[in-house]
């Protein structure tokens, strides 16, 4: 079927590179000015300039015969990433300038200095899993790159872990590759949206993990180069890079080692976080999920609160945002310790505490939205739409429908499963809250099986 | 005198071996790893064949979703309706939660709605 792709003129290489991702790299396309699109979009007299200077475009583009690339484009052929290379300096400093230098400019690296990957050190990484180099952990979206443990061990050197943390870094790379995590849309969307990566169980203590005070700060080698080490990986995999295929219009919080930490279990009045996910206790798990701009809460050193007040700003943070896609969020919620600790001795539960913000969230059907900021029309019409294309799953599409009416109390989240709760942080501390606007799109939890044993026998 | 000379040239030599040795060995060479992934090539498709005037034809504008994109489809549309009466404006909101990869499950839909399409805006 004959077709033209409007863009705009800052998407136009990022639309190019992602037709020819997808094995149509003549798409016709035509990119609108965005200096003036994007502030004259809010109606169509407005856009009447832009379409008087693109209708004839679009007409040749939709009417004129294809040249015989178009028609028929030389089949693209696989590029090999496999050869070493060897740079030559002065002394090592001078030589591992160079790699940094030949890295960057190649955009295998994420601007800071990174240590050479030397095949010594990729080999002793490697040594801390009973995999092959050469298997396959996954692909790696956008441009689909294949994740094989070398590779993944590559980037691991190049960030500075320890090879001990080699199990964590690859489950983690189990959970992005997962199909149910929506790696595209993290590494790909306009929004700032940054990973979350979560360790639980006794290897986080064992290899030094910080789920205390400045747990998503500098300082400990295990958060920051596990961090690094994905960040890494997933750009140089997934061959990412900003203005091109990465398009977070602000970039990316936490850019550099994502969001990084441990759950504190000893401090936690409830089980393991990866306990209420279906592990078995004694097991160490990453989580890998995503976000927003987290928002904080509590009164940290400086204010007085309470661990009722914080949950009640928590729902009032959530019923009032005004998030693109409402109905289908998914949430974590890292309560510091004591926090934490209070309300268990009001009796909640980690499930309890779920459900309780599951029901206190919802929305009165008289304060929905009148229109909603992502596509068109009323939130109502949203929330249908939703459970038409199956955004809102289908065992949980009557519970909004029967609310959708005057009287009813609309979720915004799809169940209380939505709402994940990690007990991390100081003492004092404040409370963290994470959004991402897409349940289970882009939040997996996955054993650390591959590990050499250790210490903790997982 | 003259042994002098070859004494200087001598030592003059050894020295300068010496040095050139010395910065030859300090050099280093470094052997890296390639941190990229290797990129299975998809099949590659051209795209499809077009010819002739819009008259008659069913052209569905399919509206992504973002902010404003009606907008620039509509006033398509309004000048489609002007200067080709014949042709027919159908429009398609894409599924919000299905993104362009998800095109086995919309296009079809598409497709059977007209003969051309138009896609916008994307970002």
């Amino acid at each position: 079927m004959p077709g033209v792709y409007f863009t705009t003129t800052e998407f136009l290489d990022d639309a190019k590179s992602a037709a020819k991702d997808r094995g149509m790299p003549e798409i016709r396309m035509l990119a609108l000015p965005a200096n003036t699109y994007y502030v004259g979009r809010a109606s169509k007299q407005q856009l009447q300039p832009i379409a008087d200077v693109f209708f004839d475009k679009m007409i040749d583009a939709l009417t004129r015969p294809l040249t015989a690339e178009e028609a028929k484009p030389s089949q693209a052929q696989q590029l090999h990433e496999d050869a070493n290379i060897k740079v030559t300096g002065r002394d090592f400093l001078d030589a591992s300038e160079k790699v940094n230098d030949l890295f960057l400019s190649n955009h295998w690296a994420d601007g800071l200095p990174v240590v050479p990957p030397t095949p010594e050190l990729v080999k002793a990484m490697e040594a801390e899993t009973k995999r092959s180099p050469k298997d396959v952990i996954g692909q790696v979206a956008p441009k689909n790159g294949t994740a094989t443990v070398e590779k993944i061990a590559i980037n691991a050197v190049m960030a500075g872990a320890k090879p001990e943390y080699f199990p964590v870094i690859l489950a983690a790379m189990e959970g992005f590759t997962n199909k149910h995590y929506d790696l595209t849309h993290v590494q790909a969307s306009t929004g700032s949206f940054t990973p979350v990566v979560l360790v639980d169980g006794p290897i986080a203590q064992e290899l030094g993990f910080n789920s205390g005070i400045g747990m998503l700060g500098h300082g400990w080698r295990a958060n920051s180069t596990v961090g690094r080490a994905l960040r890494l990986a997933l750009l140089n995999i997934g061959q990412t890079w900003p203005q091109v295929n990465d398009m977070a219009l602000t970039g990316r919080l936490e850019a550099y080692t994502f969001y990084t930490f441990a759950e504190d279990t000893a401090k936690s009045p409830w089980e393991p976080y990866n306990v209420s996910q279906g592990f078995q206790a004694g097991d160490s798990t990453v989580t890998v999920s995503s976000s927003g701009n987290p928002v904080i809460f509590g009164g940290g050193a400086v204010a007085p609160w309470t661990a009722q007040g914080v949950i009640d700003q928590v729902v009032t943070q959530i019923r009032n945002r005004g998030v693109v896609w409402p109905h289908a969020q998914k949430h974590i919620l890292v309560l510091h310790p004591d926090c934490a600790v209070e309300l268990a001795n009001h009796s909640y539960t980690r499930r309890s505490l779920q459900e309780y913000l599951y029901e206190q969230t919802r929305v009165p059907y008289e304060k929905l939205a009148s229109h909603v900021s992502f596509g068109q029309g009323t939130e109502e019409d949203f929330i249908r739409a939703s459970i038409a294309d199956g955004r809102i799953r289908p065992d949980r599409a009557q519970i909004f429908l029967d609310n959708l009416k005057p009287g009813g109390r609309v979720p915004v989240v799809q169940s209380p499963d939505d709402f994940h709760i990690v007990v991390a942080g100081g003492s004092p501390g404040y409370d963290l809250l994470f959004t991402y606007p897409g349940t289970n799109w882009a939040h997996q939890t996955v054993k650390i099986a591959s590990a050499t044993p250790m210490k903790s026998g997982k | 005198m003259k042994g002098n000379t070859h004494w200087l040239l001598s030592a003059t030599l050894v020295v300068g071996g010496l040095f050139f040795a010395a910065t030859c060995s300090a050099q280093v060479t470094l052997e890296v790893m390639n941190p990229r992934g290797e990129i299975p090539p998809p099949k590659t498709l051209g795209i499809s064949p077009r010819g002739g005037s819009l008259d008659g034809k069913k052209i569905v504008l399919i509206d992504n979703g973002k902010f404003g994109a009606s907008n620039f489809l509509d006033a398509l549309a309004d000048m489609v309706k002007q200067k080709y009466p014949t042709a027919t404006i159908v429009m398609y909101p894409k599924p919000a939660a299905q993104t362009i990869t998800d095109l086995p499950k919309w296009y079809p839909t598409v497709k059977q709605q007209g003969d051309l399409f138009v896609f916008g805006v994307g970002d």
